[in-house]
């Protein structure tokens, strides 16, 4: 790491910035902020995106991506959690190690990945569980993301059960601990490391090297990564090196302090009094968000607008998106794609109408899954102190003229 | 442009651009100056950008020690108690809400 100067007041070359104007003091859930400037800096193998941090890096998604059911590697979102990432790793000497209470530990390269297993592939949606973040108020800890922290794609690797299979998993175990190849810059710092229930893995959880038919790209945790299907992406370790398997539960910041909400029905408290217990977030709600038009956006009058989105939850299935354009006292159903990307994948939505008003409309989107939960009007959006799991119906404001 | 890692005759995967390190683009993030800044440069950089600071949206004094309390006790940041004060005092200046 060269040492940099920073006592250089540069510019401020497009990075993401808060500004105060843009915080006002109610204490009501609100629509996440949109329209974040794009960077003009662009990092490896990516578009300009919404720049947050360059260390660790933070790439969120302009809007405009959820016209699309699959969204494209160089427009996927980035989150890490520690400084330190090899900027190269020799897939030649790469390994994973399946280690811990296993009968036979061993340690697999990526070509015996690619070929000594059967080969799998899902499309499933990636989303950070922070994603909307900027929606609450009083402002929550941490970055305060549009709705951009989301992607979807489609995941080629191994089962991570394969895997464990072929290494024999002992009696005992009962908990599964991952951990990447990212470090923090001092040696005590906890690893970011996940630790899954054997109860919550499935078939469909896999370590995955592709991503839409190419490598996996070198942000998004090149050379291979956890994929989970359903599961907010805290959960996805990136630069996947190491699966222990063990028969306790290790208390480790990230799983015990960081992405947790309150322990109760609603997963809300407020400001003042914080819920005593919590939770790890886990599987993700219904949430849609619309791609097209975008806030702001100028619409000729009498002219034919077709709305387009994306919609998604933890793998039950999206039953139907409504559209409202009367704040939300009457609802029409939008038209869903075929839905054969599957139960993990965005489901695009599209609805066609001609606006017959002059000055603002007010687009809203509301995805119903096939339980019957719905998307909560953003007002109804209770508080946690995290800024978690915001689901509120995106609403898009254009004017006619 | 695309290096060819190896090649694999049963994949036509195209392949990830690392037959070399990659650069990641350094920031420079419009920083507030004032007393307490050589502290911040001194114990906070060397693990995240001035982003994550600039990116939090302004907050209360409460909320900035409770952010530096969780850089030392859970990160393991060692920074000075004396330091640790005069952080928590800059950030709330700079980035404070009023409360």
């Amino acid at each position: 790491m060269k040492r940099r100067d920073f006592f250089k007041t540069a510019a401020v070359m497009g990075a993401a910035t808060v500004g105060s104007s843009a915080f006002g003091s109610e204490t009501t859930t609100r629509q996440p902020i949109d329209n974040r400037p794009i960077s003009k800096i662009n990092f490896p193998e990516k578009r300009p995106m919404i720049t947050y941090s360059d260390r660790p890096p933070l790439l969120e998604a302009p809007r405009e991506t959820f016209t699309q059911t699959i969204t494209p590697n160089d427009q996927f979102f980035v989150r890490w959690h520690l400084p330190e990432i090899p900027t190269y790793n020799d897939t030649d000497k790469f390994t994973i190690s399946i280690n811990g209470l296993v009968k036979t530990p061993y340690q697999i390269t990526l070509k015996q990945l690619k070929e000594d297993f059967e080969q799998v592939e899902v499309t499933a949606v990636m989303q950070c569980g922070g994603n909307s973040r900027s929606a609450f108020q009083p402002i929550t800890g941490g970055i305060q993301w549009g709705s951009g922290a989301m992607g979807c794609a489609k995941w080629k690797g191994v089962r991570l059960s394969d895997l464990l299979h072929r290494a024999g998993l002992q009696k005992e175990s009962e908990w599964i601990g991952f951990n990447g190849l990212d470090n923090a810059a001092y040696y005590k710092t906890p690893n970011f490391v996940r630790e899954l229930h054997l109860s919550e893995l499935d078939d469909h959880v896999i370590v995955a090297y592709e991503m839409n038919g190419e490598d996996l790209p070198y942000l998004n945790g090149y050379p291979v990564r956890l994929v989970l299907p359903g599961y907010y992406s805290d959960s996805w370790v990136k630069m996947l090196s190491n699966i222990t398997v063990t028969d306790k539960y290790k208390n480790l910041f990230f799983m015990d302090v960081a992405y947790r909400v309150p322990d109760n029905e609603t997963e809300s408290e407020t400001p003042e009094h914080k819920y005593k217990t919590t939770k790890p977030i886990t599987t993700m709600n219904v949430k849609s968000v619309i791609g097209f038009p975008a806030n702001g956006e100028t619409v000729a009058y009498g002219s034919q607008l077709v709305v387009r989105g994306v919609a998604f939850d933890s793998g039950i299935g999206i039953k139907d998106v409504f559209i409202s354009l009367d704040d939300g006292k009457t609802w029409e159903a939008a038209i869903l794609d075929d839905g054969k990307a599957g139960r993990y994948a965005y489901r695009g939505f599209r609805y066609s109408f001609k606006p017959e008003t002059y000055g603002e409309v007010r687009i809203m989107a509301k995805a119903v899954d096939k339980l019957g939960n719905e998307q909560p009007l953003t007002k109804d959006v209770k508080w946690n102190h995290g800024g978690y799991k915001f689901n509120g119906i995106d609403v898009v404001t254009i004017k006619i003229a | 442009m695309k290096k060819l890692l190896l090649l694999l005759a049963f994949s036509t995967a195209m392949f990830a651009q690392v037959s070399k390190a990659v650069e990641v683009p350094y920031i420079s993030y419009e920083i507030k100056m004032g007393k307490g800044f050589d502290e911040v440069n001194a114990n906070c950089l060397m693990c995240h950008s001035f982003g994550y600071i600039t990116n939090q949206g302004p907050q209360s004094r409460a909320f900035w020690k409770a952010k530096v309390d969780k850089m030392i006790t859970h990160f393991k940041a060692p920074i000075a108690k004396s330091d640790a004060k005069i952080i928590v005092n800059y950030l709330s200046k700079h980035y404070g809400n009023g409360k």
